[in-house]
């Protein structure tokens, strides 16, 4: 009866392991094979600019350009606050604080990415427009601002995890060789926690890209890059917006569906290398 | 520059970001709790919503929600249970143990939309499943497979291998030391992870809005495969007719509904995290 017991438990572990490793190589080939059509079809002219379903044309280069340039305004403003209220929170605020104040940010980042679009819809496109004189608040600005606070959470936290981790001996012995806090933290505490600061930021940057719900409702929609290519206050269109909005109107089968595909295949390719290499080359946070 | 008036700068600098990063806090959920308590009332939780969701209430909203999120627990915490025994008492090979962890963090990484995409092709295309709330339970289900995953390996791992060892010299087979010794802590840290998952799972837009929702006229579902309204695509709708203060008000209300059953499953989360954290061996 056990030698029985024993071969059914393990046939569940088993089994339910190879089933989420195959869902996990399902989704790549999925993914693929429908992005095929177009990835043959449109070939190297998927990196131009113009994306018009009904002339068979169907350029990205807009779209990465608007995920690349909202990322970049994201981290620009999330990496130094969060890695300076990180430090604030570590090496400042009084120890029995600490768990509270953590608890808030978690909280925070537990909150959905539509509530943070509907924040932005309400309040940050309005003092956008108003502030630059648009007539749109809905530009690569604004998504940009929205998206550094979605990731200041993640920042925050996993910068703290490094700092809080530090033994406390460094700063006793930078102490008593006179350094100044501020130079404790910038020239002890800071390199010892780099790594992790590193890895806190590359998951950021990871979740960045591939937010879709808030990112959508506020950079405006339009597949074009600006001019100048750094007039940020103009609207655009990222990846995960243009997926978001067209997907549900383009017809399965179509060139026009597997284009979708294709670039949200490109996305998935981009996001899984930052994780991976994230996960394994700086240290293990086993958070998520 | 002199060392002092640097630090004092850098010191400056830190209160400066900590009270952007309260200022930011303190706003949302202010704004969030303000407006939404506003435009809540029992009325707008049991009715049904009207007119597009610019009138009326959330009920079948919440319903869909609860539905959707219920199925994602129950198709992927014995999937995950089963996946992190394997991986902590049978898996021994190295490279194994890192192909493992490669494949849990890879879908950790997934866009949510990708998901959405995915469960359009597969299930709703391809397997000719319709629009269907099973469907988007199947697919929170794989989106929170590691976290639940990454939670209950940890607690398993946590046990000593003298308790195994112990075990297996008493005569029980590996089964009976997985039953006896090993599945209780994984079904605790499991049920942490799975409600954690549940908390992401449950405002999650972008995977279910092509495949398991309609935005309007649905009551609750005849069988597997029929649409549902659920909480963040009922905002999203609302919010694509943000001029209409109408419709924002009853946004602001749903995001409330919303918030609170996300926090509720993150707090008690929390709660076990910090009673099992007390646990010594």
């Amino acid at each position: 009866m056990s030698a029985f017991q024993n071969s059914i438990g393990r046939g569940y572990v088993v089994s339910s392991t190879y089933l989420s490793i195959a869902i996990v190589l399902v989704i790549f080939i999925v993914l693929f094979i429908s992005s095929y059509d177009a990835f043959s079809t449109v070939g190297w002219k998927i990196f131009t600019l113009e994306w018009n379903p009904s002339k068979d044309k169907f350029g990205v280069l807009s779209m990465i350009y608007g995920t690349l340039s909202v990322t970049f305004i994201a981290l620009l403003i999330a990496m130094p606050l969060g890695v300076l209220t990180a430090i604030f929170i570590s090496e400042i605020l009084p120890e029995k604080f600490r768990l509270y104040f953590k608890s808030a940010i978690e909280l925070l980042a537990g909150i959905p990415s539509i509530i943070y679009g509907l924040i932005g819809i309400a309040f940050f496109s309005g003092w956008v427009s108003s502030l630059f004189e648009l007539a749109t608040g809905r530009t690569i600005l604004t998504a940009g601002i929205l998206l550094s606070i979605m990731v200041l959470p993640t920042i925050i936290t996993l910068s703290e995890d490094a700092l809080h981790n530090i033994p406390k001996k460094y700063r006793e012995v930078s102490k008593g060789l006179g350094l100044y806090p501020f130079e404790t933290i910038t020239k002890t505490l800071l390199p010892i926690a780099k790594n992790d600061i590193i890895g806190a930021i590359l998951l950021a940057l990871g979740r960045a890209l591939g937010e879709t719900m808030a990112v959508m409702l506020l950079i405006g929609s339009i597949d074009r890059i600006p001019d100048p290519f750094y007039n940020f206050l103009a609207p655009g269109q990222t990846i995960t917006s243009k997926l978001g909005r067209e997907i549900g109107e383009s017809a399965f089968g179509s060139l026009h569906f597997s284009a979708l595909n294709a670039i949200g295949f490109l996305l998935l390719l981009i996001v899984i290398t930052l994780t991976i290499i994230t996960q394994f080359y700086f240290k293990k946070e086993d958070r998520l | 520059m002199d060392r002092k008036l640097k630090n004092s700068i850098f010191k400056m600098l830190i209160w400066a970001a900590a009270c952007v990063a309260i200022g930011i806090l303190v706003f949302l959920i202010t704004v969030l709790f303000y407006k939404g308590f506003q435009s809540i009332s029992v009325d707008f939780l049991i009715s049904e919503s009207k007119n597009f969701g610019s009138e009326g209430g959330v009920f079948y909203q919440i319903i869909g929600s609860v539905l959707l999120t219920l199925c994602a627990a129950i198709i992927s915490f014995p999937l995950s249970l089963g996946f992190a025994i394997y991986k902590s008492e049978y898996v021994k090979n190295k490279y194994l143990q890192n192909f493992t962890d490669t494949i849990i963090y890879s879908l950790n990484g997934i866009p949510s939309i990708i998901f959405g995409i995915f469960g359009l092709i597969l299930f709703v295309n391809f397997f000719n499943t319709g629009v269907s709330w099973f469907v988007g339970g199947i697919i929170l289900a794989i989106m929170i497979l590691p976290t639940v995953i990454l939670s209950s390996y940890q607690s398993i791992n946590s046990i000593p291998n003298s308790y195994r060892e112990n075990a297996l010299s008493l005569g029980l087979t590996k089964w009976q030391v997985i039953k006896t010794v090993i599945f209780p802590r994984a079904i605790s840290g499991g049920f942490t992870g799975l409600l954690l998952g549940l908390a992401r799972a449950i405002g999650e837009t972008a995977p279910i809005m092509f495949i398991a929702t309609a935005f309007s006229g649905v009551t609750f579902p005849n069988g597997l495969f029929e649409p549902v309204s659920s909480l963040p695509t009922h905002i999203l709708s609302l919010a694509q007719q943000a001029t209409n203060p109408d419709a924002l008000e009853n946004a602001w209300g749903s995001s409330l509904v919303l918030i609170l059953l996300v926090f509720s499953f993150s707090i008690s989360a929390f709660v076990r995290r910090l009673q099992y954290s007390k646990l010594k061996y």
